[in-house]
């Protein structure tokens, strides 16, 4: 009877204790063995490494653009849905709905500014994010492939902010989606027939909205966040973000030990013998490739919980702070409902598609398809053309000259085409001064 | 090791039987989805649209004096009259699809700059070509009806 009261009340005690063992599965680390197994034991911990290079926590190394990239995608994704609930894409009521997120809902003016400044920088950010890896050579082997999903994920950030583009249902919406898929129209062979899919019609209208909708909330995040999912696992598996090279051999050089394809006990077809690692995480190295670091650690790595979730939270904390800010003091456009008969003067593309646009003025095929397809081409080649093995992981590497300059000449014509599309255009794509 | 001396073992009719299950099942996805992939592109791709008709009655002739030049922007087309000789030319610019403008020269397009003269020939700017002209008819209660499906040869007027 004692027995049994007296066990009830310890399981009463012990209760939220074992609760919280059994969600976390580790108590709080107090120890470098804990810091490892809670990175290594929590689902949305693991996708990290146990341990990380200082390299890159460096804020000046990688600017965080990637992360913040991803932050800004997270946030667009909550905003998003909170805005579906009340959005219609219907061409009698999408305009409406703009305007009651404004009067009557509430949070409404803000939660659609957060979505459209969010979208707005997130296509810097991934763009800023790319300029980044090519100015520190972070692209070569191993990640020659990363940097082409990179490449991918891009095109999926510009086509999402485009086909929400539309949804507003005003002007600036439906021409600046008129000119954009005309665009598409010029295209060799198929132009007309992608056109015709991707607007369900010949003009812009109710089937081209439906089409977007759905493209927009659906079908291009799920995409998006598939080849996330993959640009993240990358990262981890070609081995973290790019390092430069030694400068030279440390104190204690790792030992290295061959290993062949199948994945024996450490000891066994090594030339060397090593005592099997005494901790957990470094056995993880026998996963990846035939040459695997065994024995002492790098050493100018940091555990991860808590040095690299504490940077992540604050970048976190940055961008939801600017996204805010932005949205507190900048009301997000909306033009006059969409009136079919009065294009306005001049019609512009949403700005990342201005440079485009200015191109366009000049030739439709060669400035909307020729040129755009040619340094998209090149852009995802540019790993395998540039087979240079120097310069890795630092900003501007001398090593590097001639990729870097051509590179930032190609950034430095089209975000000059940007500025003249987007400030010296005026009535009928004429030139004019903002000044 | 027996076990591995079993499966390399090329006499045993295990193996093929696993190399055709193999075969069969990578053959018979991909073929779903190259099947399943032009499905949806068919699926996709509307039979029929719930836009505006094509064809479409704009009024009497005398509704159009003659000089007139009239631009129906919700149908995209212009209707010239000269003297008795009627003729609907395409307003929507061959660049990129925007409404051209009835000018003092002609037609402007407001989009991207591209200029056409009275007829729709390109004067100046990106457009790569003129203007479409549409075919008109007269319906047997005396209105006119264009037929924007029907492209005919510029300079094709109808006499009413």
């Amino acid at each position: 009877m004692s027995q049994e009261s007296k066990s009830l009340g310890k399981t009463l005690v012990d209760l939220p204790a074992n609760i919280t063992r059994s969600v976390l599965r580790n108590p709080w680390p107090s120890s470098d063995r804990g810091r490892a197994a809670t990175s290594f034991t929590n689902f949305f911990l693991h996708i990290q490494p146990v341990r990380v290079s200082r390299q890159a926590l460096r804020p000046t190394y990688t600017l965080g653009l990637g992360l913040i990239s991803f932050f800004l995608f997270v946030i667009l994704t909550v905003t998003g849905v909170l805005l579906m609930f009340y959005y219609v894409p219907a061409t009698a009521q999408a305009y409406d709905r703009m305007l009651d997120l404004r009067s009557s809902v509430a949070f409404g003016i803000i939660l659609r500014n957060m979505h459209r400044w969010a979208a707005h920088g997130m296509v810097a950010c991934v763009f800023l994010h790319m300029c980044r890896v090519f100015l520190t050579g972070a692209y070569k082997p191993p990640r020659e492939f990363n940097w082409v999903i990179g490449v991918v994920l891009f095109l999926l950030t510009l086509f999402s902010s485009f086909t929400g583009y539309l949804l507003p249902w005003d002007q600036l919406a439906f021409w600046a989606i008129t000119v954009g898929t005309s665009i598409a129209g010029y295209a060799p062979f198929v132009g007309k027939a992608i056109k015709f899919i991707l607007l369900g019609d010949v003009t812009v209208g109710q089937e081209a909205l439906l089409r977007f909708y759905v493209l927009h909330v659906v079908v291009l995040p799920l995409i998006l966040v598939i080849f996330v999912a993959v640009h993240f696992w990358r990262i981890r598996k070609d081995g973290g973000l790019a390092k430069p090279e030694p400068i030279k051999p440390a104190a204690h050089p790792p030992v290295q030990i061959e290993i062949e394809e199948t994945l024996a006990p450490v000891a066994a077809h090594s030339s060397v013998v090593v005592a099997a690692p005494a901790r957990r995480f470094t056995i993880q190295g026998l996963v990846r490739g035939p040459l695997v670091k065994v024995g002492k650690l790098e050493e100018d790595t940091v555990f991860s919980w808590p040095t690299l979730l504490i940077a992540e939270m604050f970048v976190l904390l940055l961008t939801i702070v600017g996204v805010l800010a932005v949205s507190f003091y900048f009301n997000a456009p909306l033009e006059q409902p969409v009136n079919v008969m009065h294009p306005p003067n001049p019609a512009k593309a949403p700005w990342y598609f201005l440079g485009l646009q200015e191109q366009v003025s000049y030739s439709a095929f060669w400035g909307g398809i020729g040129v755009p397809g040619i340094e998209l081409l090149l852009l995802l080649l540019v790993p395998y053309i540039d087979r240079g093995k120097e310069g890795v992981g630092r900003w501007f590497a001398r090593q590097r000259l001639l990729a870097n300059s051509v590179f930032l000449l190609f950034v430095i014509v089209n975000i000059g085409l940007i500025v003249i599309g987007t400030f010296f255009r005026g009535a009928n794509w004429q030139f004019v001064s903002p000044f | 090791m027996g076990a591995a001396a079993k499966t390399s073992d090329p006499g045993d009719p295990q193996i093929p039987r696993r190399r055709f299950l193999a075969w069969f099942s990578g053959v018979g996805i991909a073929g779903t989805a190259l099947a399943g992939l032009f499905s949806t592109f068919a699926f996709l791709k509307p039979r029929t649209t719930y836009g505006q008709p094509n064809r479409f009655r704009i009024g009497r002739p005398e509704d159009f004096p003659s000089g007139a030049r009239i631009a129906i922007d919700p149908k995209r087309v212009c209707i010239v009259r000269e003297g008795n000789r009627v003729a609907a030319i395409s307003t929507t610019c061959t660049h990129l699809g925007c409404i051209v403008a009835p000018s003092a020269t002609g037609f402007q397009c407001p989009c991207h700059g591209s200029r056409f003269d009275v007829d729709g020939n390109v004067t100046g700017g990106p457009a790569p070509k003129a203007l479409a002209w549409f075919q008109v008819s007269l319906t047997p209660d005396g209105e006119l009806e264009v037929d924007k499906d029907n492209e005919i040869q510029m300079g094709t007027y109808l006499n009413v």
